[in-house]
């Protein structure tokens, strides 16, 4: 593998595409983006269907009534605290507000207004309700399209109760099923053979962080069969009929054991990390090898031992038909999302021929293992050119290339099959069934351009 | 600092990249922070043409555009005209206005034009900014030569994005055409080379007023050319559009007549739907109308005057158009006003309570939430179609009137009475159309 810096200007959505997203996952959240009328204008822009992005329906065609935008004026240098009190005023009015997300845009910064003491100062006045500043861009060179939603997952983890070992957390892991999983766990290393739970595990809990409600449900349901229960996710689910919200975030500090399943939550990672909690250090669950090797680390994390390759050899099995309509395709990511690696080395495993995977921002030692699965002769582009990749792309005439909104329209253009790195975003491309859903969505794309290129026009 | 939850418009540099992006030849180097680089994806999604956005990056904290710029060229060697933009982040953090020196195409062997914008402000809005950008490329290429042999105008559509900018310019060429004058379309569609040739023309024909008002101010100025402002909307505006041309092209009155009166037999039905709905249709029923300066005037005086709806009031979001908007929207209906809010705008409908809405695709909820048919005719808008249809011109009267026909039906039947009397408010009342009765 080698891995290049090219240094150029990659094609890139702005983090603020995820507004929406983040106000569909976040049901008890109110935003409030803090910018000039340009970055208003950017988030609106973006919340409608962008190239090669899902059928309508499965995107908010504007962001949620949840979404609101305070805009400030050029000329303003406004005082300190008067942000704080329009926060008031729209919190006040939503009254089922868990939390409130300021996101600060970088023009605020220049305005002068300081979110974090803002957020400080209306949280005070709000009596509890939490208010947290996040940056729309982090500071960091490289931007991905998905960085909104790793701050948004920090801020979480962050006001996430700490507290894990104790009586106390004994007590509620005991009320939410935990010592019955335990003993279900225990019995099923005897007499199942599918996975073995030691003692060790009963103080640990685990915590899912990042990831999308449907395959989150599935990863606890495998790690179940694995004789792991999971204390909990950030974002909170729903469960046993309770909304899931700020009040449902489970403790995330020492003895949690965090299993990441997004591999651009880094800087959640990081907070998770800083409050004690263990990383389980693995691949993400993208595709079967992937989320094999997740369960089987988490597991392990937690004390327990189990061995998915019987489990993986038959999803593998499964997935044999999508498989073949895959084999020998070669692919190119032109990167923007930060899912490209795992997903790269998931269709190089399917047997597919991944010409080149391009990222914005590559952290190499969040993303280290992945890294090292990914295959010898595949190129990694760190901050690739976009002009520069549509000249490779016309080189190398890959079978398919997976693109952000920007480069997708020229690439149909000029006859190459494409699929939008949003679509595979909104797949939920993580476990079992997010791999067959990969692999349907790469069958189908295929199968459709055939059926296209099979018509006499 | 105001609360919003949506805009009419977004910033300058938007407005920029607008026409600049409409212009063959031309390119935008915006210098921005990377992830206020969105238009290409915008304008993926909304042209869906398959050439990228002609629009460049130059990152603020990257090497600085003395060294982009080469670069953009050498990778696009057609380009013929550089506009430079700077985003609003950029000018907050005081990013200086650049004076480059563009080198030479290879192609061409000349260096392309490089525009500036000096008036670049942050509270600077979209479209004024692009009214003011398309000025500078007119100014920058323009250059006087004798007119053409053959009566020609120039016509100033909307730009890129514009709903259904394509097919407006077009029916205005074609309407041209029938009266043997010819068209150059500005700013969508038209080339660097064309704008070098636009003081050819024997007049400028304004269709949309709020980006083409200063650029053909400079070509009177400079020029003497004359023009004409009137928006052809509806079948009273386009004639007296055409009749305005013709008198300037010094074309035979009867000819025009005739093209009209062929026009309005053939092809205009807003004046057939006038006549042929009773007039129960339309007496009593009040329209407001909410949207930019063109649109909301056209169709405002058109739902006045050749329809017959009462307009209960009429809104404009164009801040720096607003003494003329108020002065304009005197002629059909006794309340105007500016806001940029759509909550205060959706506050109005809900204390009207009219029998259609006519605006952006903003006031789309507080249609659904009342009940209100509801035509989002006013840009923004947020359908875009691949085939556009024209709303200017005869042709678009008939999509007009289709458009009426389908939101007011029939003559409204029974006064019926809906919401509960303990609502805020209180009961609201509605015509209850017959067309929900009709047994086929």
């Amino acid at each position: 593998m080698t891995i290049l810096n090219e240094s150029g200007v990659p094609d890139v959505v702005s983090p603020l595409h995820g507004l929406s997203g983040l106000a569909e996952d976040l049901k008890d959240a109110l935003i409030l983006v803090v910018g000039t009328r340009a970055d208003a204008h950017l988030a609106l822009s973006l919340a409608g269907p962008l190239p090669g992005s899902p059928a309508p329906g499965v995107f908010p065609k504007k962001p949620a009534p949840s979404v609101s935008f305070v805009v400030l004026e050029p000329g303003e240098r406004p005082e300190g605290g008067v942000l704080a009190s329009r926060v008031v005023e729209a919190a006040s009015g939503s009254r089922d507000a868990g939390v409130v997300l300021l996101v600060a845009c970088r023009s605020a910064r220049f305005l002068g207004v300081d979110p974090h003491f803002e957020a400080e100062l209306a949280e005070r006045r709000l009596g509890g309700l939490p208010v947290r500043a996040i940056e729309a861009v982090p500071a960091t060179s490289g931007v991905l399209s998905t960085d909104l939603v790793d701050e948004a997952l920090r801020v979480l983890v962050d006001l996430s109760p700490s507290g894990v070992s104790g009586p106390e957390h004994e007590e509620s892991i005991h009320a939410k099923g935990g010592a019955r999983a335990g003993l279900l766990g225990r019995l099923r290393g005897r007499t199942g053979g599918r996975g073995s739970y030691d003692e060790a595990s009963e103080g640990k809990s685990v915590v899912l962080l990042g990831g999308a409600s449907r395959s989150r449900g599935e990863l606890a349901s495998e790690l179940r069969r694995a004789g792991v229960e999971v204390g909990g996710s950030v974002p909170a689910d729903e469960r046993g009929g309770l909304p899931g919200g700020i009040s449902e975030l489970p403790a995330v500090g020492e003895g949690a054991v965090v299993a990441v399943l997004d591999p651009y939550l880094a800087g959640a990672t990081r907070e998770a990390e800083e409050r004690g909690a263990t990383v389980v250090k693995t691949l993400f669950p993208i595709g079967v090898d992937g989320t094999s090797r997740f369960i089987g680390d988490v597991v392990a994390a937690t004390g327990g031992v189990t061995s998915g390759t019987a489990r993986a050899r038959k999803i593998w099995e499964g997935l044999e038909h999508l498989r073949s309509r895959v084999r020998g395709k070669r692919v190119f990511f032109t990167g923007d999302s930060g899912l490209e690696v795992p997903l790269a080395r998931f269709l190089a495993n399917a047997g597919a021929v991944v010409l080149e995977v391009g990222t914005p921002r590559l952290e190499k030692r969040f993303l280290g293992v992945e890294l090292s699965a990914l295959g010898s002769d595949v190129d990694v582009v760190e901050s690739p050119d976009w002009r520069a990749q549509l000249d490779r792309i016309e080189a190398a005439r890959p079978d398919v290339v997976v693109a952000g909104p920007g480069l997708f329209v020229p690439l149909v253009a000029r006859g190459h099959l494409c699929r939008s790195s949003l679509d595979l975003l909104a797949l939920d491309p993580r476990g079992y069934e997010g791999a067959r859903r990969v692999l349907a969505l790469f069958t189908r794309t295929f199968e459709r351009a055939e059926a296209l290129d099979a018509l006499n026009l | 600092m105001r609360v919003l939850r949506g805009l009419y418009e977004g910033p300058g540099s938007h407005g920029i990249l607008r026409v600049a992006a409409s212009v063959e030849g031309a390119r935008a180097v915006l210098c921005a922070y990377p992830e206020e680089g969105y238009f290409p994806a915008l304008h993926g999604a909304l042209t869906r043409f398959g050439d990228p956005a002609p629009v460049s990056l130059s990152p603020i904290g990257g090497p600085g555009l003395a060294r982009d710029l080469p670069e953009v060229l050498r990778k696009n060697p057609d380009t013929e005209a550089v506009i430079l933009a700077r985003s609003e982040s950029a000018l907050l953090s005081g990013e200086g206005l650049p004076d480059p020196v563009l080198p030479e195409s290879r192609e061409t062997g000349r260096a392309p034009k490089l525009v500036i914008c000096p008036w670049e402000a942050p509270s600077l809005r979209e479209i004024e900014a692009a009214d003011l950008a398309l000025m500078e490329l007119v100014r920058a290429h323009a250059r006087p030569q004798a007119k053409s042999p053959t009566p020609t105008v120039n016509v100033f559509g909307p730009p890129i994005f514009g709903p259904g900018a394509e097919e407006e310019a077009q029916e205005m060429e074609r309407l041209l055409g029938l009266l043997g004058i010819g068209a150059v379309r500005v700013p969508l569609g038209a080339s660097v080379g064309e704008l070098a040739r636009l003081p050819r023309a024997w007049a400028n024909v304004v269709l949309y007023r709020e980006v083409g008002e200063e650029a053909t101010r400079f070509l009177h100025d400079e020029f003497g050319m004359p023009r004409v402002t009137t928006p052809p909307l509806g079948s009273a505006g386009t004639g007296a559009v055409l009749r305005a041309v013709g008198e300037l092209c010094s074309l035979d009155a009867g000819r025009v007549r005739r093209t009209v009166w062929a026009e309005l037999a053939r092809t205009a039905k807003l004046p057939w739907y006038a006549r042929l709905a009773v007039p129960e249709t339309f007496a009593g029923r009040r329209a407001v109308v909410f949207g930019d300066f063109t649109y909301a005037l056209g169709l405002g005086y058109t739902l006045a005057r050749e329809v017959g709806l009462e307009v209960a009031w009429a809104g404009t979001y164009l801040p720096h158009l607003e003494k003329d908007f108020l002065f304009q929207a005197g002629t059909f209906t006794d309340e105007a006003f500016f806001t940029d809010d759509p909550d205060e705008v959706a506050a109005r409908v809900e204390e009207t309570n009219p029998d259609l809405i006519v605006g952006t695709h903003l006031e789309g909820d507080v249609a659904d939430a009342l009940g209100i048919p509801f035509l989002p005719l006013c840009p923004p808008v947020a359908q875009n179609p691949f085939v556009g249809r024209p709303l200017m011109g005869y042709r678009g009267s008939s999509v007009l009137a289709d458009a009426l026909d389908g939101a007011l039906g029939g003559p409204p039947g029974e006064l019926v009475a809906w919401g509960r009397p303990g609502d805020p408010g209180g009961p609201r009342r509605r015509w209850r159309s017959w067309r929900r009765y009709r047994p086929f």
